[in-house]
């Protein structure tokens, strides 16, 4: 946490800023759901709350707060109360763990008559060596809340949804793993900073010409398959179309949320925004840098601003690390982008088709990555 | 009291009273819960005695796989109301859970007496030295252990086809195809 | 024996023998579900709770005395209880179809 009052004052504030952040990405996701859908089916859309319809999504959270609360008449209400909540802790513990800005070094400073020590803070809530391996065991733990909300609300088409939904998941979590795990071999570490730190060298060759571009080093000029493939699970991790099997509003009237409402039902779509920023945040991770800019390492970004504006050695980090995480955040909003694109152009699969995606093209492929990464690691020497 | 003592006590506590309920509780459902409680706990505490890469497939594996299979075959037979949850008659089942608190505080007992002085190095090993940890994991799992995880997945392999052959149905979705 | 609350107040170290105390408990309880639950799905928790206390055990050992080998014991014992777990719920699954509960009595009917 830190060593003395004003570290772990930042530390603590620092935690709760980026819980925030992620719910509060929630309603303009929700607006860019609506709208983007809106455009893609060349309607309208929400549009009548302020400008281009931006605060429509507070008059529906008021309407949520005024929902009538109940309980289904067989329901289970422990479980049945538990599974919102639970829907949103996975997705906000395995967001904390990654890193969303360059680190921030702060120099000895005077404040208040005391002197402040040297620090260094890191962009991100908790910073575990084994980033990824803590990120995909605590987003495994979704299918509980969708479990419980399924059996609690003693529904047949809640507990259809809650099925389907939870064995998709574990399906989709080996795809998910083993996609992940050649972009792994090429870094050489679990840890996202170190996988950033990675791909900010510069990229000499690419298919047999020569040229060199600064911190282009990514991911995705490596594992092309594997981005696909992780790209492709997902979905289906997030429960989205292409694969939106457990709600299928067709066959399930809602899955297994059928029976919530209110805010309740908020939660569940907070969950699943969470889940899809997770999935984003670790595709731009892996495969596309990170918070870099592509042709300007951190330290060429941080000289460039120093030259423009003349402002002391702390904030211009504290700046600096604020422009790279804008950065992030447009890459992670592209994906979010590529989300709601596909959910409104391609049409939902069958369950059977699903579940043979995943265990006889998706997983081949992804076991077939991690062996040519293998080979061809050994072939060209690497680590 | 510092951090890690005070997570240890937290976890302990939801532990001990997570895995007594798997016993307690008359539904299977709230007893596999209750057991996935404890598993995610102890995933926390693996993180506590500094094992992360063992943390996070305890995580993968245990709580987000195995007990989720637990979960969705109890509420896939919807055994609610179970008859005879606890087998025997009153005099049997107080002997044997007579016989588990015997044993639990022998063990107890056994483990106060011997004290084991070990030391270890104090403070949270940076992420990059967690990182050296689990290559030097990897390091003995793939060349001292080898023969072992090879044995394994052989195993696995055997086990999913003697599980695909003694739970296959006729019918379900894939019928007609063969 | 250093304990978390000592007489002394001061010392709050929590020792290997406090994490092998808590595997034993844990390891008990799971043997107490074994022994008094009817459910099969139950009795394979429990089980799998006596697993974890092992586990615990060893991976508590292998934190202090530095020596990874315990972390891969555990690696293999978590390997194979999840192939444990499949059979059993795989054979609980055939008994459920056949006489519609999962009680360990069903299971009789498996002698020749």
């Amino acid at each position: 946490m830190g060593h003395d009052v004003f570290e772990i004052t930042i530390n603590s504030v620092k935690m709760l800023v980026i819980f925030l952040l992620m719910v509060q990405l929630v309603p303009v996701l929700v607006w860019v759901e609506r709208r983007g859908s809106a455009f893609i089916q060349s309607r309208l859309g929400p549009n009548r709350v302020g400008p281009l319809g931006l605060t429509q999504l507070l008059a529906d959270a008021v309407k949520f707060l005024q929902k009538e609360e109940f309980l289904p008449e067989h329901g289970y209400g422990l479980i049945f109360y538990a599974a919102p909540i639970l829907a949103l802790i996975p997705a906000a513990l395995a967001f904390a763990s990654i890193p969303l800005s360059a680190p921030i070094h702060i120099n000895q400073f005077l404040w208040n008559g005391h002197s402040f020590g040297p620090y260094d803070f890191e962009f991100q809530s908790f910073h575990f060596g084994v980033g990824i391996v803590y990120v995909l065991g605590v987003s495994s733990l979704g299918a509980y809340s969708l479990l419980m909300a399924g059996w609690g609300s003693s529904n047949k088409y809640s507990l259809m949804g809650a099925l389907r939904a939870s064995a998709q998941t574990i399906s989709y979590e080996l795809a998910l793993g083993l996609s992940l795990v050649g972009a792994i071999m090429v870094f050489g570490t679990f840890d996202f900073s170190e996988m950033i730190h990675f791909q900010s060298q510069p990229l000499t060759s690419l298919l047999g010409v020569h040229f060199n571009i600064p911190a282009l080093n990514w991911g995705i000029f490596y594992q092309p398959l594997g981005a696909i493939l992780y790209f492709a699970a997902t979905f289906a991790e997030t429960n989205r179309l292409p694969f939106d099997l457990p709600e299928a509003e067709g066959e399930l009237v809602a899955g297994y949320h059928t029976e919530y409402g209110g805010l309740k039902m908020l939660m569940f779509y907070i969950g699943e925004y969470g889940h899809m920023m997770v999935g984003s945040a670790l595709m731009v991770t892996f495969y596309f840098g990170g918070y870099l800019i592509p042709g300007m390492t951190v330290e060429q970004v941080h000289n460039l601003l120093g030259t423009w504006l003349h402002i002391g050695a702390n904030p211009l980090a504290i700046v600096t690390a604020l422009v790279l995480h804008v950065v992030f955040f447009i890459k992670v909003l592209f994906f979010l982008w590529v989300f709601v694109w596909v959910r409104w152009t391609l049409p939902r699969f069958r369950y059977d088709q699903l579940m043979d995606l995943g265990w006889k093209t998706m997983l081949p492929w992804a076991l077939a990555n991690v062996i040519i990464t293998a080979g061809w690691m050994l072939f060209k020497g690497m680590h | 009291m510092d951090l890690s003592t005070l997570l240890f006590l937290v976890l302990s506590f939801l532990i001990v009273v997570f895995s007594a309920a798997v016993v307690i509780l008359p539904n299977p459902i709230y007893a596999a819960l209750s057991l996935a409680v404890t598993m995610i706990s102890l995933g926390f505490m693996y993180f506590l005695l500094q094992a992360y890469f063992i943390a996070g497939v305890q995580l993968i594996v245990y709580a987000g796989a195995v007990m989720v299979l637990f979960v969705m075959v109890l509420m896939l037979f919807d055994l609610r109301k179970e008859i005879a949850a606890f087998s025997g008659g009153k005099f049997a089942g107080l002997l044997k859970i007579l016989c588990g608190l015997f044993f639990s505080g022998a063990l107890v007992l056994a483990i106060r007496q011997g004290v084991i002085a070990l030391n270890v190095s104090p403070g949270e090993p940076t992420p990059a030295e967690q990182i050296e940890m689990v290559k030097s994991l990897a390091m003995r799992l793939f060349t001292q252990y080898v023969l072992a995880f090879e044995a394994l997945g052989i195993l696995l392999l055997v086990v999913a086809v003697g599980v695909v052959a003694v739970a296959r149905s006729r019918g379900g979705t894939h019928a007609s195809h063969n | 024996m250093p304990a978390i609350t000592s007489a002394v107040g001061a010392v709050t170290i929590v020792t290997l023998n406090h994490y092998l105390a808590l595997s034993g408990v844990v390891f008990a309880i799971g043997m107490v579900a074994v022994l008094i639950r009817r459910n099969v799905i139950v009795m394979l928790m429990g089980i799998e709770l006596m697993l974890n206390a092992v586990n615990l055990a060893m991976v508590a050992f292998a934190h202090y005395r530095q020596d990874v080998s315990g972390n891969i014991l555990a690696f293999f014992v978590m390997t194979v209880a999840a192939a444990e777990a499949g059979v059993g719920l795989g054979l609980a699954v055939n008994i459920f179809k056949r006489f519609k509960e999962v009680n360990i009595k069903s299971f009789e009917h498996l002698k020749g």
